[in-house]
Formats: C-alpha cells, structure tokens, sequence
C-alpha cells in the first residue's frame, strides 16, 4: 500500500511530472508569442522593403496586430464542409501542430534545454516529417481538388527536402561526433571560445548552411518554395478548407516550424546562444537566451527578406533543385567533411601519416591545410553543380511543342 | 502550320516606316551564368528600399526610395483642384441665392439620371420662377462623371471635394437641396482658380436672375431667416414664404424613389386634398423653427467635414422634418376659391406630367 | 499497374489570380494541363447597349469602365472615332495632350500589369508595390486634370475636357524624371532573378503563325515577333511625329512578353519626353472652339455614316465601330476588345504546360475583365 502510495505521489515522480508540464507550458506560451511576433515582423519587415508602412494602427508600432486577429480567428465560426471527412479534417491540425510542437522539446533555447536525448538533431527531422501527413490528411479530408493538390505537392515537397536537409546535417553530426544538440553547441564553443568556431565559418559547415538552409525554407513551406498553399495558384492550396480555429492552429504551426528552423539552424551552425559572456553562470544563461533569441530571429528576417525577392517556384523545378543541385552538393559535402576530419584530427595510427608532418591534431597548420583543401572542393562543387542545372537542369521547357 | 511567303511579307509590311525609329528585338537573358547573383542582386535592392523607409519619406515625386505611404485619416493628400466626387449647389454667400435657375440642362445630361429638379413658381402668378423649387440628387447612383458641371451656364452646380461619404443609411444618400447648398466661398476655398475663370459670369447671371424671383424663392433653405434684410424687395406676397410645409414635405419624401413626372402628379393629388380642407397658413414662428433645424442640420457646409450621423439626420424623413419652399401650391389658394384652385391645379400638373414625357 | 485518371480543375470565377471574375475550366493530367477552356461573360455590363441608348457625350464616361486601367485610351479611341463620324477637326494642342494621357496610360497599366504578373507568379508584392507607386503618380497627374483617378472622362469630342496648366506639365516632368529609375530598381530586382528566368523561358509559347492566325495583338503578337503596332502600322493622331521603337520578341514565351513591355514603358517614356518638348509649340486650343460648350456635345447629331477608329491600347487593337443614323445616339455600336481575342489563345498557349504556368500565362496576356466581358 505504502509503495504503491509513493509510486503514485512520491515525491520524485511527482516533482518530474511537474517540471515538464511546466516546461511544456512555458514552451507553448512562449512558442504562440513568438509566432505573434513573427507574423508581425513578417508583415512590418516586408512592408518597408515595399516601402509602405504595414500595420502600425493596433497598439505601439502595431505590434498587438496579431492578438486582434487572434480573437477574430477564434471568435469565428468553425465551418467543415459538408462533403468533407469530418474526423480527419478535424484532427488534421492537431497533427501538423503536435508534430511542430514536439521538435521544441529538443530546441534549445540558449543554455536552457528542455530535454537532452542523445540523438536530438536525428529527432528534430524526424518529429518534423511527421506533418507532412498532417499536410496530406488536411489536402485529402477537404474533399477540394485545390486542397487535394496543395496536400499532394505538400507531401512531395517535404519528402524531397528531408534528403539534403539530413544530408547536410550529417557533415555536422561526423564534425561533433554526436548528436546530442547540446554537444553541437557545445562542439563550437569549444576550441578557441570565439566566433570563428561557428560552423557556418569553415567551408564544410558553409555549404551545409547552405544546402540545410534552402531546404529548410522548402521544408518551412516558405519563399520560393510555398508550393504547397500557393495562393496565386491553389488558393490556399491545402488549407483552402480551413476557417476560424482550425486555420489560426495550422497558421500558428506554420510559423511554428519557421521558427524551430530558424533556431535549429541557429544552433547547428551558428552556436545557438554562445556568444561573450555566456557561460557566466546565471547572467550567462539570460544572455544567451537573448543571444539565440536575436540569431534566430535574425535568420527568420533572412527568410522575409528572401520573400520580398523572389517569385515561386514551379512544383516539377523545385523537385530538380532538390535533386539535382542540392543532394549532390550535400554528398559532396560529405566527402569534404571526411577529409577535414581525416587531415585535422587523425594520425599516423589511422593512415594520415602525412598529415602528421603539419603537426599535433588541431595545429593551425592542419587546419589551414583543411581550410584550404574542402573550399577548393566546395566552390569547385557549386559551381560546376550550378553550371550543369543553369545549363540543363532546371528549366525543363526546352522546345516549343504547341499543335494548332 | 509554317510560315509562307506571304505571310512574312504581310508581316513585314504591317510595319510602314514613320516618324523615327523602328523595331528592336529584345535582349533575352541567357541563364548560363546564373550562379544566385541574380537573386543576389534583387535582394540588394530590396535592402535598400528596406532602410531607405526607416529615414526617408517620398515627397518629392521624381524620387523612387523612401516610404511611400500617406496614413490616411491624420495625414491627407492635397486634393487638386479639378478634383471632382459629387455634385453640390452653390448659393451666394452675402443673399443666400442660389445660383440654380433649374434650367434642366444638368437633369438632361446626367448619364445615370440621378439628378431631379422642380421649378419653382411665383406663388401670386403660377409662373415658373427661375430657381429650384426643390433639387435631389440621388448620391448613391451618381457616377461622378462631372458632366452636370460642365454643362451648366449658372455655373450652380459643382464638384465637391468631400469624399467621407460612407454612412449606413442608405436613404441618406438621396441628397435634397437644403443638404446640397454651399455658400461659394465654400468653393472657392477648394477650387480659387476654376472658380476665378467662371466668377464674373456667374455673378452677372445670379445678378440677372434674382430680379425674377419673388420672395424667398431661390434662397437657400437655412438662409431663409438669416438673409431676408438683403433681399431686393420682389413681388408682395414674398414676405410669407412656405405655407403649407406640413402636407408637401411627405411628397418630397416620396420623390427620391420615383420619376418625377409621377412626383408631379401626386403632389397635385395632394395639393387639391390639401386645397379641400384649407390652406393652414402656419405662423411664422412655425417657419423660422423649420428653417432654424436645416441650419442646425446642415452643419457648417464651409468645413466641408460633416459626420455620418449629421449625414444620416440630413435626410427629411416625412415624419419629422417638414420640407420648406413647397409654398407655391398651398399659396395659390389664398386668393381663390376652393374648387377653382384645385381645377388649376389639375391643369398644371397635366401640363407638368406631359411636359416630363416629353 | 497504377492507373491514371484526367482531373477536370475549375479555376474561378472567384480565384485570387483570374484578374476578375472569370473561369477557367482545366482538365490536367497530373500537374499537366490537357485542356484549358476559358469561360467568359460573368462581367458583362450591356456596354454596347448603353452606348446605343447613351448619348454620344454620355457614352464617354462609360468607355472609362471598359478597361479600366487605361480609361484614357478608351476615350481617345472612343473620341476619334466620334470625330470621324462627325467631321470635328481636333486642334494640334489637343492632339498633344491626347498623347501625353495616352503614354502616361500606358506606363500605368504596363507598371501594375508586370507587378500583377510576377504577384501570380508568386513574387510576394514587392514588384507589385514598386509598380504601383508608379501607377499612384500617374493617377495624380490624371487626378489634375481630368479630376478622377481611374474613371478620367477627359476627352471631349475635338480635345480634352481642359487645358493642362504649366503646374501640370511639370508634374509630368517630375515623374518623367524618377521614371528610369524605377525601371533600373524593377530590372536589377526581376531580370536575372534565375527563379524568373525558370518560370518564365520557354513558358506559354505562341508561335508566330499561331499568334497572327489568332489575330492577338498588342505585347502578345509583337513577343511573338511579329511588329505590329498601330502607332506605326496606321498612325493615329500624331504618333508619326515622334521617334520610338517597336519592341518585338524572338520566342513567344511568357519571358518575351515580360521584355517587351519593360521596353514599352522605356518608348513611351521617350514619347513623352519629345511631346513634352514640342507641347508649347504646339497651335490651336485645348479643344475645338466650335464644340467648346457641353451643352454642344451633348447635343451631337452626327450625319447618318458609319465609321471604325483603332488606337494601341496597352492590351493590343482597341477598336470602334460605330454607326450613326443621324440620332443623337448610336445607331449601332461595337468594340474590338484586345483582351477578349488575347484570351482566346490561351488554351494553345497553355497546353503541355503545368497548372502553376496558367496562372503565369494568364497574367502574361494581361487582361482585364472589365473589357473582356464589356
């Protein structure tokens, strides 16, 4: 009796139980503020590169903007269609939600982390494939061609860019030699404790950038890759169906996903919240909060400001670039990172008796030799990769085949 | 399909040399050397603009970067003069006569025909008065095309420049005379020089005009009380303006919706009921009050900014607001017999019906 | 084995990228379009009718509502081919001013046309907002004069409704001179952006024979390399006084399209420069003495005669046709609406393409509803 009376309120169970719905709260609360602050510096950012104002009328600088339209998304009617598959239209949201929700119980938010799994960077993609069947049952449950193809392009889409997204992260998982997200972090921290040991400035980490970034933003359903709700084709392509509450939970998963893009991005290659001062032990935590805060946000203005440029891409292009530009930069890459490990950190015991002439693992002479080394093989790559997909690749219309 | 000699030629010739130039083809950018700097490039320029809206603003209209952006409400474009959104009546500021000499000329060209005039008549004679009894304009179907302002010789009716029109009655949009008045110095404020073209003429005219017009006919509604001591003194029934208000007003209630010959005719009807009970002459207290709630109503024309809810209660609705300047019919009848006047009144409304058929 | 089936696709009426309310009836097979097959008429307006009822004057202020990007063409050409009826000399001034509003409407409609066009391709507003900043300083300058912004009703039957003041042509001159900027802002943003050029190339071809067996015209036929332009081709008004160039494309695609009309708007920047110059020059009044007063063209009998004027909308071949028997009114009146029969060619345009192209191709014509469905 007594046993079974502490496995069920003892106090270890308990207080664990207690600190993750805190930790889950917390993350809710703060993931729907940051969704609030990002449609507004999406809307503002993109206005003034419109040279127009955008909303500025609803509290200072129009930053409540999105708590008016929060009441009224959720303040209106709730509208299934009548032809439509109730249950899995219903539950379409939730899984596209849940599944976005779940990749923040990795994301570390400068030294604070909710959960440390020794396989993080591998959970991240996966927890955040599982909306793309969210994306399906949405397009699929409507019962709308322009939903039904939305869904389908969707789906597509995310299948394509998960390849050279994990590709381009396993360059960096080989460089740490773990992933553990925080041993990512960590692993740039590490030898000289100052900005040149992010990822993004060794040619290795550069084009991982690179190549995660860009199907990061086809994977975030972003600029030029918003297929999948191409408004100026699809209508809303698979949210064409969704009204009120429904369509405010799919909106806020959207921006969900950019934001734990943006800072997985900021993590993996940019030294999530590492920055002077941050390893002071609680000052630093606040810093490096406001570190991974400002990276991250930085990066999602990249991604307003790539909105403001570009047009969108045709769904038969943007399966080619996948394909046939970024997987194979991203295999190169691979190739590259081998060698910068081969030439920095192995000896004579591992076959690199060469290298051992430069000097210790680690040497500045070693490194420059990488340095030198897996750029030339990182331009040489992009460039003869781009050349081939400006030549032949990418534009798919060759003749002009129209019959009277 | 490919192409034969005589269509090359016929394509050829479609093009007759003239002037100078000629045909260029177009430069196709070839995308072999794309790299992303084309992207790149664009991204440039989207930067600049970016920071460029935090300092500058565009006044200037050669200049291309800035913020470009006029927040509406507190911030207003200057509207130019030729600027038209909907057509007011001009009364002179010193008389308060209107400059309106319902010629039906506006009437006649209005492309929607949204614009309905009644003349007015001199109460002693039957004679048609040159001045508007009454004069609605039906907002709501009005074009702004400004062609009633380009064809009238009185230069009476312009184009305002007040476009806040947006209310949520939608009778209120049918605009009678006393919410159309506008002193000119109104128009003058928002169009000096168009008006300084046409002034002199104008004047003459009104000046020409006024003579004719016994009484208070032709004088702005509110103006009635405020102006009388400037009146040249006309015809001697001209004192006692408006008797019979009461039973017209529902009439100018009914017009907005109908054609107004049918307008005609039914006043007439109720002109001879009116007639067969006796002409009420209402004191002149009762007068002032009516006039005193136009001027209250109308808002100061000069600011030209009236809210929607003056908007709204501008509109006579029947019941309450009893419609001035209706005097003619009830005013016949002082002098005359009952049946003889409704007779009368019969033959002038036939006359008015066969003249609107016309 | 899988097998697969045609997917009839209804695009419209009430879709965010139909340019109004029309409808597009696609059968695709997959992404790829099989058949495309427009349906118009749900914008119809009984135009023609009106402009038999209508008074010649009256009729002005609807040819406004025809396209209403470009209400000043409508009216020059509307204008001119009630003149031709009528016999009313145009004096040289006003012929000047027709041109200046002409050029200036084409500027307008090609800036916001291209800003349309790379907004259904997905661009997300940038280059609409540059070139509708453009179209704003446009429709102030139309504001002055004729005293709207879309809906002029500025030509008159021998001129315009009236003068442009010294303070309205150096409004033009500011705008003239920030114009090149804007297309060097607009050319570095979209020119060699290579998502465009993928887009774009070898998208929606028209081939040459196809294109004149159509009868399309306007940007559409000259991308397909055909020069054919009626400012040149049967000069109207004074065109043949000024010096500009006919762009034409080599392929036909949507890319061509795009190219001739940033050098469309780079011509008649040059009109406008050189009608600018010669305007002081230029002898006679605003309008037609004779026909000065509204009250005479309101009243307008022309003798009983038919008559069909063309002007180059920024569409293609905006024709008149009207007959008179010596009413006041039309006795018979039509109009060759270029967007109509661009439209026409849409389902060879489209075929073999993917669903996302027709949207591209569709903005590439450059319609609007307004004058398709009259």
């Amino acid at each position: 009796m007594r046993a079974m009376w502490e496995f069920f309120f003892g106090v270890g169970w308990f207080a664990t139980l207690l600190s993750y719905i805190t930790i889950t709260t917390a993350i809710l609360i703060s993931g729907s503020l940051i969704m609030m602050l990002l449609t507004w510096i999406e809307r503002r950012g993109l206005a003034y590169m419109q040279d127009r104002k955008g909303p500025n009328r609803v509290g200072p600088f129009g930053l409540l903007q999105p708590v008016a339209e929060a009441i009224k998304t959720i303040t209106k009617e709730d509208i299934t269609p009548t032809e439509a598959d109730r249950w899995v239209h219903f539950l379409a949201p939730v899984v596209i939600l849940a599944s976005t929700v779940a990749a923040f119980a990795v994301i570390p938010w400068g030294n604070l982390i909710p959960v440390d799994i020794n396989v993080g960077v591998l959970y991240i993609v996966a927890i955040s494939a599982v909306h793309t069947v969210g994306i399906l049952m949405a397009g699929w449950a409507s019962n709308n061609k322009f939903a039904l193809l939305g869904g389908m392009r969707g789906v597509a889409q995310a299948i394509s860019y998960e390849i050279p997204q994990v590709i381009s992260l396993v360059a960096i998982v080989m460089l740490v030699g773990s992933m553990s997200v925080v041993d990512v972090i960590q692993h740039q921290m590490d030898p000289y404790g100052n900005i040149l040991s992010w990822h993004i400035f060794t040619p290795v980490g550069l084009l991982a950038f690179v190549v995660f970034w860009i199907a990061s933003l086809a994977e975030g359903e972003r600029p030029p890759f918003d297929n999948p709700e191409a408004e100026s084709e699809l209508v809303a392509g698979y949210m064409t169906e969704y009204g009120g509450m429904k369509f405010a939970v799919l909106f806020l998963a959207n921006y969900l996903t950019n934001f734990a893009i943006c800072a997985v991005t900021a993590g993996v290659f940019l030294g999530g919240g590492n920055g002077p001062g941050s390893d002071i032990p609680i000052l630093g935590t606040l810093l490096s909060v406001i570190y991974f805060l400002a990276k991250s946000l930085g990066l999602f203005f990249v991604m307003v400001w790539i909105r403001g440029v570009v047009p969108r891409l045709r769904t038969d292009e943007l399966m080619h670039f996948a394909w046939k530009f970024l997987l194979p930069l991203a295999l190169v890459n691979i190739f590259s990172t081998s060698l910068w490990i081969a030439i920095t950190r192995w000896g004579a015991e591992q076959g690199m008796g060469v290298a051992e002439a430069l000097g210790e693992p680690g040497s500045i002479a070693r490194l420059a030799v990488a340095w030198l080394v897996t750029g030339v093989i990182n331009v040489v790559a992009f460039f003869v990769v781009a050349r081939i997909n400006a030549t032949r690749g990418i534009t798919t219309y060759q003749a002009t085949p129209t019959a009277v | 399909m490919t192409a034969t000699p005589e269509q090359q030629t016929t394509t050829q010739t479609a093009l007759r040399p003239v002037g100078g130039g000629g045909v260029v083809v177009v430069e196709r950018k070839q995308p072999r050397q794309s790299y992303g700097q084309g992207i790149a490039k664009g991204m440039g320029v989207v930067i600049r603009h970016f920071a460029k809206s935090f300092t500058t603003r565009i006044d200037d209209k050669s200049d291309q970067v800035g913020m470009f952006t006029v927040e509406y409400p507190e911030e207003r474009m200057e509207l130019p003069e030729a600027y038209r959104n909907m057509p007011i009546l001009l009364y002179d500021d010193k008389t308060g006569q209107e400059l309106c000499t319902s010629c039906f000329q506006c009437e006649r060209i209005c492309p929607p025909k949204v614009i309905h005039i009644t003349q007015a008549k001199d109460p002693n004679t039957g004679k048609p008065v040159p001045a508007a009894e009454e004069f609605v304009i039906e907002y709501d179907s009005c074009m702004s095309c400004g062609l009633c302002h380009e064809v009238c010789p009185f230069d009476a009716i312009k184009m305002d420049h007040f476009f806040e029109l947006s209310t949520h009655d939608h009778l209120s949009m049918d605009r009678n005379k006393a919410v159309l008045d506008r002193p000119i110095s109104y128009y003058q404020a928002i169009a000096p020089n168009l008006w300084a073209a046409v002034e002199a003429n104008a004047m003459k005219k009104l000046q020409n005009n006024i003579k004719r017009r016994p009484g208070n006919i032709g004088v702005a509604p509110h103006m009635i009380g405020k102006a009388q001591k400037a009146l040249p003194t006309a015809g001697a029934g001209g004192a006692r303006p408006a008797a019979g208000a009461r039973t017209a007003a529902p009439v100018a209630a009914m017009g907005k919706n109908m054609p107004p010959e049918k307008v005609e005719r039914l006043k007439s009807i109720r002109a001879a009921n009116a007639a067969k009970r006796g002409g009420a002459v209402p004191s002149a207290e009762e007068t002032l009050l009516a006039a005193s709630a136009y001027t209250s109503a109308t808002a100061s024309p000069e600011s030209g900014l009236h809210t929607a809810e003056s908007d709204a209660g501008l509109a006579p609705s029947p019941a309450t607001t009893p419609a001035p300047a209706t005097g003619p019919v009830a005013a016949v009848g002082q002098n005359m017999a009952e049946d003889k006047k409704a007779r009368l009144e019969a033959i002038r409304a036939a006359k008015r019906a066969q003249r609107g058929d016309e | 084995m899988l097998k697969t089936e045609e997917l009839q696709i209804n695009i419209g009426p009430q879709h965010p990228s139909t340019h109004g309310v029309f409808r597009l009836m696609a059968t695709v097979d997959g992404e790829t379009v099989v058949h495309l097959e427009p349906v118009f008429g749900y914008l119809h307006r009984n135009h023609e009718q009106l402009g038999e009822i209508w008074t010649y004057l009256q009729t002005i202020t609807i040819t406004d509502r025809l396209d209403y990007f470009n209400s000043m063409i409508n009216e020059h050409g509307y204008c001119m081919t009630v003149e031709k009826l009528a016999g009313i000399e145009v004096p040289e001034r006003a012929e000047y001013i027709r041109v200046i509003m002409s050029e200036l409407s084409r500027i307008l409609n090609h800036a916001a046309a291209l800003g349309f066009w790379l907004q259904d391709m997905g661009s997300w507003g940038t280059t609409l907002m540059f070139g509708f900043r453009q179209r704003e300083m446009i429709m102030d300058i139309f504001e002055s004069v004729g005293g709207s912004r879309m809906m002029c009703n500025y030509m008159r039957f021998g001129g315009a409704a009236r003068d442009i003041t010294p303070n309205i042509v150096e409004q033009i001159q500011l705008f003239l001179e920030g114009f090149p900027q804007f297309i060097d802002d607009f050319e570095r943003l979209m020119m060699d952006n290579e998502i465009l050029l993928a887009r774009s190339r070898n998208v929606g071809v028209l081939p040459k024979e196809l294109a004149a067996s159509y009868s399309v015209s306007g940007p559409v036929i000259r991308a397909s390399g055909i020069p054919y332009d009626i400012r040149k081709a049967e000069p109207y008004s004074i065109y043949d006084r000024f010096t500009f160039d006919i762009p034409v494309g080599t392929v036909g695609d949507v890319y061509d399209r795009f190219l001739v009309r940033m050098e469309e708007m780079r011509q008649s920047h040059r009109i406008l420069q050189q009608a600018l110059e010669q305007l002081p020059q230029a002898s006679g009044s605003y309008i037609n003495q004779a026909y000065k007063a509204a009250s005479k063209q309101q009243g307008l009998r022309p003798p009983a005669g038919e008559a069909y004027c063309r002007v180059e909308s920024p569409k293609g071949e905006l024709g008149y046709y009207i007959v008179s028997n010596g009413g006041n009114t039309a006795y018979r009146y039509g109009i060759r609406a270029p967007s109509l029969i661009n439209l026409t060619a849409l389902n060879d345009m489209c075929r073999g393409y993917k669903v996302a192209d027709i949207v591209v191709i569709l903005g590439s014509i450059d319609i609007v509803m307004g004058e398709v469905d009259r």
